[in-house]
């Protein structure tokens, strides 16, 4: 299976969104896990694999170019580069015998933008009505939400910069409304 | 466009994030239990509902968000959320009800 985003579905960042008050770039190939696992396994399962898995809702924690996050109450997402974390998948499946926990590999699901630039909430907030203040929404903060008509996982990596990742389908869309947006002009420009 | 508190995010997050997921507390019949059951009680269960004018017991989905079902008491004509409270807590009292709405 290519993972080569371009290639099977023409995914490119358009020209008004590679300069100005709010680039976009495309995140490269991933290693994505959806994990399930009881909460009283939490920290067991966690130490087996060598992750943080927080356990507060929306709390992602970033470390060594792996980022794992809370999703719901037994839900993490791990997203980790391909290279350094394939055999992560295998480990955690191995695991799933021995506790309460199921692991899938969804690395081909998401594609993810990378959005940066003094306008980049603005650029966020354009979809998604989400209260964005560093108070309501801090930096490390990663909830699934919707961008427009389109679901998302929104990953707040420092003040002026955020990750949006949405299912591969739904790209062109998202993509095509952010330069939309952007050709419109910002408040905070 | 509403915010909804989600008791499991323990966050107000809008209403486009949930759906509505019909009306709560209703026990799904146990397999030997169906199998007693005439198919009128089947369609009764499966089918009627109070659709009560007023405040109203609901199960609601934070499908783009946490993932999790809860029950919201919200009022059906002026279509404010009481309050919203996880699975499996019991079907609050008329009074208590009255008490979250004044706040008590």
């Amino acid at each position: 299976m290519s993972y080569d985003m371009k290639i099977d579905l023409g995914v490119e960042i358009p020209e008004v969104l590679q300069s100005g008050p709010v680039t976009a770039e495309l995140l490269g190939e991933k290693v994505r896990l959806s994990l399930r696992v009881k909460s009283a396994d939490r920290t067991v399962v966690a130490k087996a694999l060598g992750l943080t898995l927080p356990a507060k809702i929306g709390v992602a924690s970033t470390k060594a170019d792996l980022m794992t996050a809370c999703l719901g109450p037994d839900e993490w997402i791990v997203i980790g580069e391909t290279d350094k974390h394939a055999g992560l998948y295998e480990k955690a499946h191995k695991l799933s015998t021995k506790y309460v926990m199921s692991v899938t590999d969804v690395s081909y699901r998401n594609i993810g933008v990378v959005l940066t630039g003094q306008a980049a909430a603005e650029m966020v907030n354009v979809g998604c009505p989400l209260d964005l203040c560093l108070e309501a929404f801090p930096v490390g903060k990663c909830t699934r939400t919707v961008y427009e008509a389109s679901p998302i996982l929104l990953h707040r990596t420092g003040e002026d910069s955020f990750v949006m990742e949405c299912w591969r389908s739904f790209a062109p869309y998202m993509i095509g409304l952010m330069a939309a947006h952007a050709r419109g002009g910002f408040r905070s420009n | 466009m509403f915010l909804i508190h989600c008791p499991y995010c323990d966050e107000k997050r809008p209403e486009t994030e949930f759906a509505h997921a019909g009306e709560a507390h209703i026990v799904r019949p146990n397999a030997a239990e169906q199998s007693e059951m005439t198919d009128a009680q089947w369609s009764e269960f499966m089918f009627i509902r109070d659709n009560k004018r007023g405040d109203s017991c609901e199960r609601w989905w934070h499908v783009n968000g946490c993932n999790m079902f809860f029950n919201a008491v919200r009022n059906t004509v002026t279509d404010k959320f009481v309050k919203t409270y996880k699975m499996g807590a019991k079907r609050p009292s008329n009074a208590q009800i009255q008490k979250w709405k004044e706040g008590v």
